[in-house]
This record gives structure tokens, C-alpha cells and sequence, in this order.
């Protein structure tokens, strides 16, 4: 246990220190905010051209809803953050070798599993402060450009607060659930590759061509693989929350879907954590 | 681990890459408080033996014990053994500064500021530039830098004065003898540099083939080799005649057609000397070759491609 806690501070030292730790860190959270200014602009002129030939439209209206654009946000924030962290995850064993760094804290610190592990929790701590990051920017950025509030038309509510904040927590859980199992696939392929190159290259293809997989399977891939699996970074019950709370969708996953996907990314974790433990014990470093 | 057990033991280790054998029994024996000099060829297997040795590489068969432990338990001795590999092992985007703090982290038991270190090292200048923007010679010093914040009582050294200058050297040079003084560290250090070796080892092994061809106190090797001297003749067909059958003379060979090497036994070069003059055999030139760990290694490596 001393050893995993002395492999952490290490690896929290040198996080601190680089830049693509920050990148992860930060980008998922402005890429957001950039987004909320680039819609909020379109929304302004649309608005603009509305007021000018006299149109208005329920649509309109609803695109003046946070929540709306609170769940566009977060939904392309979980994007990035997805694939920073596996190209991260893919980039930090490997680049160690590499530069052979990682050979001074095997020879004197800790021993092949605990380097893993520190990697793996650092990594994880890294992802959740980025997903608070990006959770605060995604909530004070649609608060400041747009109102929360009930989905209404003709002065009815058709979706209440309540309801819409239940989803929106499920669609984010399901959306975040898979995230220790991105970072364990990118651990995998770093502690398999014969380079850092080939290890970011191997685990960002491997990445888009499970995602393009599943698109190509279409609506079967909803009932074969559950929503996201094969994809590791599927966001698509995010996206149906997304158009639920702008009144345009009441077709929600059925619950067995749901234990489903709660436990699935769970089983990839472990399977991808356990390979990438085998796979360090036995590799020349 | 006592005093007396050697700091490092490698009995019959044997390594192979796929079908190509690399090591074949290589038995070594690094005693407590030496400087060991491991010399060899290009692919004789020195870096494969000390990456057995650390554990960074698997074997097939062989006993390998440092300090007393397994090459995968290194990391139990709290920073006892560190290494300084052929490439600088250092992280590139760390200054050199944060690069010592970070291996304060690697040792439980710091024994050195990073300043001071880097008095040491002659690096006081480079403390705020990062490591890529370091030449390879400050690379390497950073690198033994860290090695020497804590107090490891084994420095395995792999090609330690690669891209080093003649004053870095030195410095190097200086830093192992008083550290093996002082501390009484054990260090094993794979070169090509011969004559640095020389300067500073204790003991030698040399690695060739695969298989340690010699071991043992540097002085015995040498004294054993013995020095040799070199005949300039311009009778050297008469000189060889009258010589070949010496016992006072071993390994005679020709060089050239005026040039004659051997070796002198019970008679030292003025006999020799005064012997040929006697038999009417003119003396142009009698060089007399030291005894070196250069030519010990050459002898026994002889046909191969240093």
C-alpha cells in the first residue's frame, strides 16, 4: 500500500507539471463555454431575423431553455474529455518507457502493479476534477447565456423542472459511467505498445472505429450492445435527454437497458485493468 | 545482508531473443564496497545483463540477487540500488530543478539538497531549463545527479561517460571514488571508455560472447597479462630464431617484417637488450607496452570488432 501511495505522489508530481495533464484538465470545460457563446450568437441573429419577418415558434421559444443547452454542453465536453483521457491514458505508460523514467521508480520506489494502479487512480482524479470543471462551466455558462425552467407551450407545462432534472442525471450518469473503463482501454494499449506513438495512435483508432462500428449498426446496436457497446464514449441516451428537455422526445430506455449499462462498464474496467496489470508483469521496461 | 556477502550475484544467468541466445551462463560477483568495471564488445551483453539484473527484463534461467534481493523486489530496498542508464532516463518537460525534487520522491531517505547536488554536478546554472533543452553531456548529469540525492549503497552505471566532456569525466570520475570512499557504495559501471575504467575500478569483468571471459581484481588481471615489449629490428628474421626457444620469453609473435611483441619472463629489457647485441642482432627500437586494461581487453577479445 506504501508503494501505491509513493507511486501516486509521483505520478501527481509530474501531472503537475504537464501540459497535457492540463489540456484534460481544462479543455472539456472552455471547449464547452465555446460552445455556449458560438450557439448563444447563432440564437441572437436568428432571433434577430424572427423579430424582423414576424415568425415565432414554439422551437424558438424552447431554445431559450438552459437545460437544453446545459446537456448540449456537457454532452460534447464528455466527448473530449472521453478521448483526451484514453489518448492520455495511451500516451502516459508508453512515453515513460520511452524516455525510460519509468525504470527509476521500478528500481527504487514500487513495484510493476503499484505503477499501474498510481497511473490508473491519477488518471482517474484527473478525469473527475476535469468533469467538475466541466459540470461548473456547462451550468454557470447556459445559466448566464439562457433561464432554466419548465419545458411550457401555449402556457401549459409540458415537462416539469423535476422530471427534467431526473433525467438529465440519468443521461449524465450513463454518459460518465464508462469513463474508468476509457481510461483502463488507454492503460491497456500503453502498457502493450512498442511506443508512445503508436499507443496514442492504436487507442484513438481503436476508439473511433468501436464508435463508427456502432453507427453502423444503426438502431440494432440500440438492443444488441445496449446504447454504447461496443463505443466506449457513446453519449446517445445524453442525446435523447437533450432533445427530451427541449419537449421533443418522451422515448426513454427501458430499465433493463439501464442495469445493463450501469454494470457493463464496470466488467470492461476491470477486464481492461487486469490485462493491462498482466500485460506490465510480463513486459521488457 | 552482512558486510562481507557481495552487493551483487548473478549465477549462470542465461537470456535469449527468441531463437538468438544473448547470454550463456554469465556469472558475476560484485563484493560489497568495489568499483566494478563490466567492459565488452558492442552486443556482448553488457545493458541486457544489467537490465536482468534490475529487473527490467525477464530471463530464462540463471539466480540473480542485489543486496540480498530478487531483481522484481528491487523497489523494497527504498532506493539502496540506483542506475543510470546509457540514455538519460529523465523526464523531458521537467526543468532541472523540479527533476531532482521528483527524485527526492524516489528516495525515502534523502541525503542531499537539490542545490547541493547540482554543485556537485557543475548544473547550478541549468536549474530553471528544462531537460530537452539540455545538451546530452547536461542530460547525463542530471541524470547521475539524481542518483546521488539519496544514499544508495549500489549505483549500477550503464555507459556512464557517453556525451560527457573531458572535465565531466573527471567530475564523474571524482564522484565515484569519494563516494566509495566515504559511503562505501558498491558501483558497477559498463563502458567502452577503457581507460576511464582503469582510473577508477576495483575490479573487472570482461563480457564477450555472452559469457564473462575473465574476473577478478583489476591489478591480478593486469599483473597476470603482464606488460609487453615491442622489438625494432632490422634483423628481426635472426632476432625471432634466437629468441623462440627462450624460456625467458613468452608469446613472441611477428608484427611486421622489422617489428617483434613478447612477453619477458625473469629478465627485464636491458638483458634483452645486451642478449641481442651479444648475437649480433642490431636494436633500432625496444618499446615497452604497460600493462592496460586496453590491452588485456584486446587480447582477449581478439577477432572481434572493437
Amino acid at each position: 500500500m506504501s508503494n501505491l501511495l509513493a507511486a501516486l505522489r509521483l505520478e501527481l508530481f509530474l501531472s503537475r507539471y504537464s501540459l497535457a495533464a492540463k489540456i484534460v484538465l481544462l479543455a472539456p470545460a472552455l471547449v464547452c463555454l465555446a460552445r455556449f457563446l458560438l450557439v448563444w450568437l447563432n440564437q441572437a441573429g436568428q432571433q434577430a431575423r424572427a423579430g424582423l419577418i414576424g415568425a415565432d415558434s414554439f422551437e424558438l421559444a424552447q431554445a431559450q431553455n438552459a437545460y437544453g443547452h446545459f446537456v448540449d454542453g456537457m454532452n460534447t465536453g464528455l466527448t473530449i474529455l472521453a478521448l483526451f483521457l484514453v489518448a492520455l491514458a495511451a500516451y502516459d505508460f508508453s512515453s515513460e518507457r520511452d524516455t525510460g523514467t519509468i525504470r527509476h521508480v521500478l528500481i527504487r520506489r514500487a513495484g510493476r502493479s503499484s505503477i499501474v494502479l498510481a497511473k490508473l487512480l491519477q488518471l482517474h482524479i484527473l478525469g473527475l476534477l476535469s468533469l467538475v470543471l466541466l459540470g461548473l462551466a456547462a451550468w454557470a455558462g447556459s445559466a448566464f447565456f439562457w433561464d432554466f425552467g419548465p419545458v411550457v407551450e401555449d402556457g401549459f407545462e409540458l415537462i416539469g423542472e423535476d422530471e427534467i432534472l431526473y433525467e438529465i442525471h440519468l443521461g449524465l450518469l450513463m454518459a460518465v459511467i464508462p469513463l474508468p473503463a476509457v481510461i483502463a482501454f488507454g492503460m491497456l494499449v500503453s502498457v502493450a505498445a512498442q511506443s508512445a506513438t503508436q499507443a496514442v495512435t492504436l487507442a484513438l483508432g481503436a476508439t473511433l472505429a468501436m464508435d463508427i462500428f456502432k453507427a453502423l449498426l444503426g438502431e440494432r446496436a440500440w438492443y444488441l450492445y445496449a446504447t454504447f457497446h461496443p463505443s466506449l464514449l457513446d453519449q446517445s441516451y445524453l442525446r435523447e435527454v437533450s432533445r427530451l428537455v427541449r419537449g421533443f422526445s418522451d422515448v426513454l430506455v427501458e430499465d433493463r437497458f439501464f442495469v445493463f449499462n450501469e454494470w457493463a462498464p464496470a466488467v470492461s474496467l476491470l477486464i481492461f485493468a487486469l490485462a493491462a496489470l498482466f500485460v506490465a508483469q510480463r513486459r521488457s521496461l | 545482508m552482512n558486510a562481507s556477502e557481495p552487493a551483487l550475484r548473478v549465477r549462470g544467468l542465461r537470456k535469449r531473443y527468441g531463437d538468438v541466445a544473448v547470454l550463456h551462463g554469465v556469472d558475476l560477483e560484485l563484493p560489497a564496497e568495489a568499483v566494478f568495471g563490466l567492459v565488452g564488445l558492442n552486443g556482448s551483453g553488457k545493458t541486457t545483463t544489467i537490465e536482468c539484473t534490475l529487473g527490467l527484463q525477464g530471463f530464462q534461467e540463471g539466480e540473480v540477487s542485489v543486496l540480498g534481493r530478487g531483481p522484481a523486489e528491487l523497489f523494497r530496498l527504498q532506493g539502496d540500488v540506483v542506475a543510470i542508464f546509457d540514455s538519460p532516463s529523465v523526464p523531458p518537460h521537467l526543468t532541472v530543478r523540479q527533476c531532482l525534487e521528483h527524485a527526492r520522491l524516489l528516495s525515502p531517505r534523502p541525503r542531499r539538497a537539490c542545490a547541493e547536488v547540482e554543485r556537485l554536478l557543475g548544473i547550478e546554472n541549468y536549474t530553471r531549463y528544462r531537460i530537452r533543452q539540455l545538451s546530452l553531456g547536461n542530460r547525463r548529469r542530471v541524470s547521475i545527479a539524481q542518483a546521488l540525492l539519496g544514499e544508495p549503497r549500489l549505483i549500477l552505471l550503464d555507459e556512464p561517460f557517453n556525451g560527457l566532456d573531458a572535465g565531466g569525466v573527471d567530475q564523474v570520475l571524482d564522484l565515484i571514488a569519494e563516494l566509495n570512499r566515504e559511503t562505501g557504495a558498491s558501483f558497477l559501471l559498463s563502458s567502452h571508455q577503457l581507460p576511464y575504467l582503469e582510473r577508477v575500478c576495483s575490479h573487472v569483468a570482461v563480457l564477450h560472447e555472452g559469457r564473462i571471459a575473465a574476473s577478478g581484481g583489476l591489478r591480478d588481471l593486469l599483473a597476470d597479462s603482464g606488460s609487453r615489449i615491442v622489438l625494432h629490428s632490422t634483423q628481426s628474421g635472426l632476432a625471432m630464431q634466437l629468441l623462440e626457444n627462450d624460456s625467458r620469453v613468452t608469446d613472441l609473435e611477428r608484427l611486421s617484417s622489422t617489428h617483434l611483441k613478447m612477453r619477458l619472463r625473469e629478465w627485464n629489457s636491458e638483458q634483452l637488450v645486451s642478449f641481442l647485441v651479444e648475437h649480433k642482432v642490431p636494436v633500432c627500437e625496444l618499446i615497452r607496452q604497460r600493462a592496460s586494461l586496453d590491452n588485456f581487453f584486446r587480447e582477449l577479445t581478439a577477432g572481434g570488432d572493437s
